[in-house]
């Protein structure tokens, strides 16, 4: 019986295999104080694909620990603060435009007062790219029980565009990419083997993200 | 017995019934203040509208946007116009014109919101359509616009009750954002702005003679 138990417990355990793959492209040096915030804003359009708000909570939390943490403003005070000028359809769409929004008048200093040095758009969504197999589950008077196999294969493609708000540039991008296929194996019970390629992708971009604001890549 | 079998329908029904008060965070818009008092009238249809829908497989929705729509309303005139006083139904007297430049009637022309299982997307989405018709101090309609604000909300991280809401407060905030941004830029708000303007500096000008302002424009844009 132990056996049978740490056996389950050790397959619940196993998650599916990731690949990942990040990159960046720097345009300028960055740097930030310990004074100076970053947002991190998600990008939303109408269509049927939307940055998940937990993928940007996922790279907050990442960044708000560490030995090295970055100040965060977050992205629904920062909307608040500044509506109606980082609303879906009304956000500036490049750094280019980021002039001619701090002309309207209040907005240079909300951002000045709350000391936002810089604002990441992130940009992306986790996908199923394929799926198959099958799983049977019965139950009956004798008992029950699943047979069978599933899998499905997930892929995490991410990028942050990261603008500084001091000098109204762009500094640089940086992608992440991350592909995982989950399985749920019927072996009278169903054994999850799960993979997590948005958390592997959070992660990746968030690690990253933090180098690339502090200067150290 | 009979009040028993009542009593077990009621709850059935009510099993079958969804239903959202809209709530949400009501920001005050950072834009120019357009140099005009302005009156305001908020029928009591668009004070307390409600959104009623039986969609089959999924029992009836009743949404009441009301209270959070006339919030944010009030938020949104208070922060576009130098002045604002809310009105009675138009038409207004000349005398209870006279702090006025103009007034403004807004209406919600239709509500709508989609289910994942509806739509087959991830999200949970709202519309909403407003119809907002600016009159001058002499009553003669300066233009009216349609604006359509949406809104979507993940449905993995909510209840359908909090999904929907999220959508339509968001609905409410991007229609708000586009009148914020853009009435300001309508052809004919602008030659009103202009001829307010242009009577604001002569000093001793009546009320009466401030009705006689003629407005050749009426444009109606969608």
């Amino acid at each position: 019986m132990k056996r049978l138990s740490f056996l389950l417990v050790a397959l619940f355990s196993v998650s599916g295999c990731v690949s990942s793959r990040i990159e960046q492209s720097r345009e300028a040096t960055t740097g930030i104080t310990s004074e100076e915030a970053m947002v991190l804003l998600g990008r939303a359009s109408y269509n049927e694909k939307q940055t998940e708000d937990s993928f940007t909570d996922c790279i907050a939390q990442a960044l708000n620990q560490g030995s090295n943490p970055i100040r965060l403003i977050p992205q629904e005070k920062f909307k608040d603060d500044l509506y109606p000028w980082f609303e879906p359809r009304t956000a500036p769409t490049s750094a280019d435009e980021l002039g001619r929004l701090f002309a309207q008048p209040g907005v240079k200093n909300q951002i000045d007062t709350a000391k936002v040095r810089y604002l990441a758009w992130i940009d992306g969504d986790t996908v199923k790219i394929d799926s198959g197999g099958s799983m049977s589950c019965t139950i009956s008077s004798f008992g029950g029980g699943c047979f069978g196999m599933s899998y499905w294969e997930e892929d995490a493609s991410y990028e942050a565009s990261i603008w500084d708000l001091q000098s109204m540039t762009s500094t640089g991008q940086i992608s992440a990419d991350a592909t995982g296929t989950s399985y749920i194996a019927g072996l009278i019970v169903p054994i999850p083997i799960l993979a997590r390629p948005g958390n592997a992708a959070c992660k990746g971009l968030a690690n990253q993200l933090r180098e690339f604001i502090t200067g150290e890549s | 017995m009979i009040r028993v079998w009542l009593a077990v329908l009621v709850l059935l029904l009510q099993a079958c019934t969804t239903s959202v008060v809209v709530e949400g965070t009501v920001p005050t818009p950072l834009v120019s203040k357009i140099p005009a008092r302005i009156g305001v009238y908020y029928s009591d249809e668009f004070r307390n509208f409600r959104y009623r829908e039986v969609i089959q497989d999924a029992g009836t929705w009743n949404i009441d946007l009301g209270s959070q729509n006339l919030t944010f309303f009030r938020h949104l005139m208070g922060s576009l116009f130098r002045g604002v006083q809310e009105v009675h139904e138009p038409p207004l007297t000349r005398d209870e014109m006279t702090e006025l430049d103009g007034v403004i009637i807004p209406r919600i022309e239709k509500y709508g919101f989609l289910t994942p299982r509806i739509s087959g997307l991830k999200f949970y989405s709202a519309s909403i359509e407003y119809r907002i018709a600016l009159y001058d101090k002499a009553g003669k309609k300066v233009g009216d616009w349609n604006i359509i604000g949406y809104g979507k909300s993940e449905g993995g991280m909510f209840s359908t009750e909090e999904a929907i809401n999220e959508a339509t407060v968001l609905a409410i905030r991007d229609g708000g954002a586009r009148i914020a941004i853009e009435l300001i830029d309508q052809p004919a708000v602008r030659d009103w702005i202009n001829r307010l303007e242009s009577i604001e500096p002569k000093p001793g000008l009546n009320a009466t003679k401030q009705t006689d302002i003629s407005v050749d424009e009426e444009e109606d844009q969608s």
